[in-house]
């Protein structure tokens, strides 16, 4: 099996058909509003809202003659059988996780259109087991239905639905017309002022917070694209879930919360679980999401927790292994960006390996690397360090050209490059590692 | 939820210094939308002290404010509530249910919020709710020096609005509630 391989001197920016991201990346971030990226590459336009839109994602790896002209050419024949053994691991009684994985890790053929479910296996949301699919769909979704109902409802329906059960169903305000209001005891001693910690109405205001940096980040989400943002229902709706999603995710795990940047990690699960061919498993997107996000970042969780970034298990440990990797692989590059130039990993790795490469890539392309992470048996995190290696090898020509400034600025500003040959050169830093 | 304040006839710096200690550390910025007050702050200071629990803040003219621009009284649309203010010196006699009720009547809202007695009170009537906040700092009346300190907080949700009424009682504070159901029925008039 031979993968398309980029010559050398294509691993230019000369040669690149869309202008670098720079401006477009910090004009998202600066305003709402912003005009749609002038790519070369136009996204097919969103249908009108109400009906969802179709996937408007082109990415650049289905680009294979790389002329940038937006068509997607039809899948080679190694796709085609890659596609054929997915489906046929998917319609075995019992999925031999082993083997899906390694198909996964070569990326799921877009046309196949069966990447959400072969999400969900990977994740661990839906067993191998496929007979009892059914049920432990129903049985997550019941959960997070009960989860949604327990922590979205403010202290006002709270307290109604405790006197509803303490004092039955009497409707006493319609007994009186006239006179003197009756005075009630407060229900469990709780009113709005209270500034108890075990108060309901303590715990809503402090949860405020967190609400509004989260209500801030959904809005801010990928502007650029209708799923997410716009004026359609469609995008309101999204919203909204991911919103929930990120709130009951914050109040399940009291240790981590909701740190900004996990709106980035949770896109395009959701975008791919909610543009399910099957529509049962669109509609019933939300909950499948918050697991498989649970899931997600419970590999990621310590990198989100300040107290642990100086220990073994850390950001910190992250970022120094991401540098073992690359001087392992490339004594000379590592050399002149960490000795020379002193461009340490945390000034641009840090981003990259929190967020998944969720702010480097386009959407499209995200979609596909992270293919290739979630297929790793030893979890996401192995595979990512692997990427961000790739990544730096190969650019490594412009780096050692580069000082300080120049490095750091094209490293934060990630040119935009062949996924495929970008996940080539990442396993086979695996193989050599190994070998 | 909407959560609305209502106090009034805190009478500083002449009849008392301040809000009791007890008011004042539960009384915190971020949780209430509204403030209503039904006047005689009286001075300019403690309405700034208000603004800051607060931006939007109500007042009407009591008649011992120093600030005389306050309107006599005052309505507003809190969700689907009409609330109305007067201080309620202006309504004689003071205090008087069915002389509230026509000044209800006549500002045409579901909740009439008056002071000037220093004594918490909440009449029904005829689909709509008259309160009397009291005193919030304790502040003797005209007719008695007999006077607990007591604030209203009213939580608005939808049709329903749960009154709260703190009360400070032999130094400690005592909270109750009254809830009310606005008819979805127009009165006729």
């Amino acid at each position: 099996m031979v993968k398309k391989r980029v010559p050398d001197w294509l691993n230019n920016s000369l040669w690149y058909s869309r202008p670098p991201p720079d401006d477009e990346r910090i004009l998202r971030y600066a305003s709402r509003y912003s005009d749609p990226e002038p790519t070369a590459e136009p996204p097919t336009p969103a249908a009108p809202s109400g009906d969802p839109p179709r996937p408007e994602i082109v990415d650049s790896a289905r680009d294979r003659d790389g002329d940038g002209n937006g068509v997607l050419e039809s899948p080679s024949a190694e796709e085609i059988s890659r596609q054929s053994q997915l489906l046929a691991e998917l319609s075995s009684k019992v999925v031999n996780m082993r083997e899906l994985r390694r198909l996964a890790s070569q990326g799921i053929p877009d046309g196949s259109r069966i990447r959400p479910v072969v999400w969900k296996l990977l994740l661990g949301y839906l067993p191998p087991d496929r007979a009892i699919w059914p049920s432990e769909l129903a049985k997550k979704r019941s959960q997070y239905k009960n989860f949604k109902s327990e922590f979205l409802m403010n202290p006002s329906e709270i307290t109604r639905r405790l006197e509803k059960s303490a004092n039955g169903d009497n409707d006493e305000i319609k007994r009186q017309n006239s006179g003197l209001l009756r005075r009630s005891g407060i229900t469990h001693g709780d009113h709005p002022l209270n500034l108890v910690a075990s108060s309901i109405w303590h715990q809503f205001f402090q949860d405020a917070v967190i609400i509004e940096q989260i209500d801030r980040d959904v809005h801010r989400t990928h502007p650029d694209i209708n799923f997410f943002s716009g004026d359609s229902q469609y995008a309101k709706s999204n919203q909204e879930a991911l919103r929930s999603i990120l709130i009951v995710f914050a109040k399940l795990n009291p240790g981590i919360r909701y740190v900004q940047g996990m709106n980035e990690v949770l896109a395009p699960l959701f975008y791919v679980f909610r543009n399910d061919p099957d529509l049962d498993n669109a509609a019933a997107a939300e909950a499948d999401t918050y697991f498989c996000f649970s899931e997600l970042l419970s590999e990621f969780r310590d990198n989100f927790c300040q107290q642990l970034d100086n220990s073994v298990v850390g950001i910190r440990s992250t970022l120094a292994r991401l540098s073992e990797l690359l001087k392992q692989h490339d004594e000379e590059l590592w050399r002149h960006l960490e000795v020379t130039t002193k461009v340490n990993p945390q000034f641009y790795a840090f981003r990259w390996i929190t967020l998944m490469l969720t702010q480097d890539f386009d959407f499209g392309d995200i979609i596909h690397i992270w293919d290739t992470l979630l297929s790793d048996p030893e979890g996401p995190q192995e595979t990512l360090l692997r990427v961000c290696c790739a990544m730096l090898i190969l650019v490594r020509r412009r780096l050692l050209a580069g000082d300080f400034t120049s490095n750091l600025k094209l490293l934060q500003h990630y040119p935009s490059t062949n996924i495929n040959h970008l996940m080539y050169v990442a396993s086979k830093l695996c193989s050599k590692h190994s070998g | 939820m909407v959560l609305v304040l209502a106090l009034g006839d805190l009478h500083i710096p002449h009849r008392a210094a301040d809000l009791p200690a007890k008011f004042k550390s539960m009384l915190v910025p971020g949780k209430i939308q509204h403030i209503i007050c039904t006047g005689n702050l009286c001075i300019k200071e403690v309405r700034d002290y208000l603004r800051t629990l607060c931006p939007d803040l109500h007042v009407t003219q009591g008649e011992y404010d120093e600030d005389t621009r306050y309107p006599e009284t005052k309505t507003l649309t809190i969700g689907q509530f009409k609330l109305g203010i007067c201080h309620g010196h202006q309504v004689m006699p003071w205090g008087d249910l069915d002389s509230l009720a026509m000044l209800q009547r006549q500002l045409d809202v579901d909740i009439l919020v008056t002071g000037h007695t220093h004594q918490f009170t909440a009449y029904k009537h005829e689909g709509g709710v008259v309160i009397n906040p009291g005193s919030a700092t304790g502040a003797h009346s005209s007719v008695t020096y007999d006077v607990n300190p007591s604030f209203v907080l009213m939580d608005i949700d939808g049709l329903r609005v749960v009154v709260y009424v703190y009360e400070l009682i032999d130094g400690e504070v005592k909270v109750d509630k009254i809830d009310f159901k606005k008819s979805t029925a127009p009165p006729s008039h």
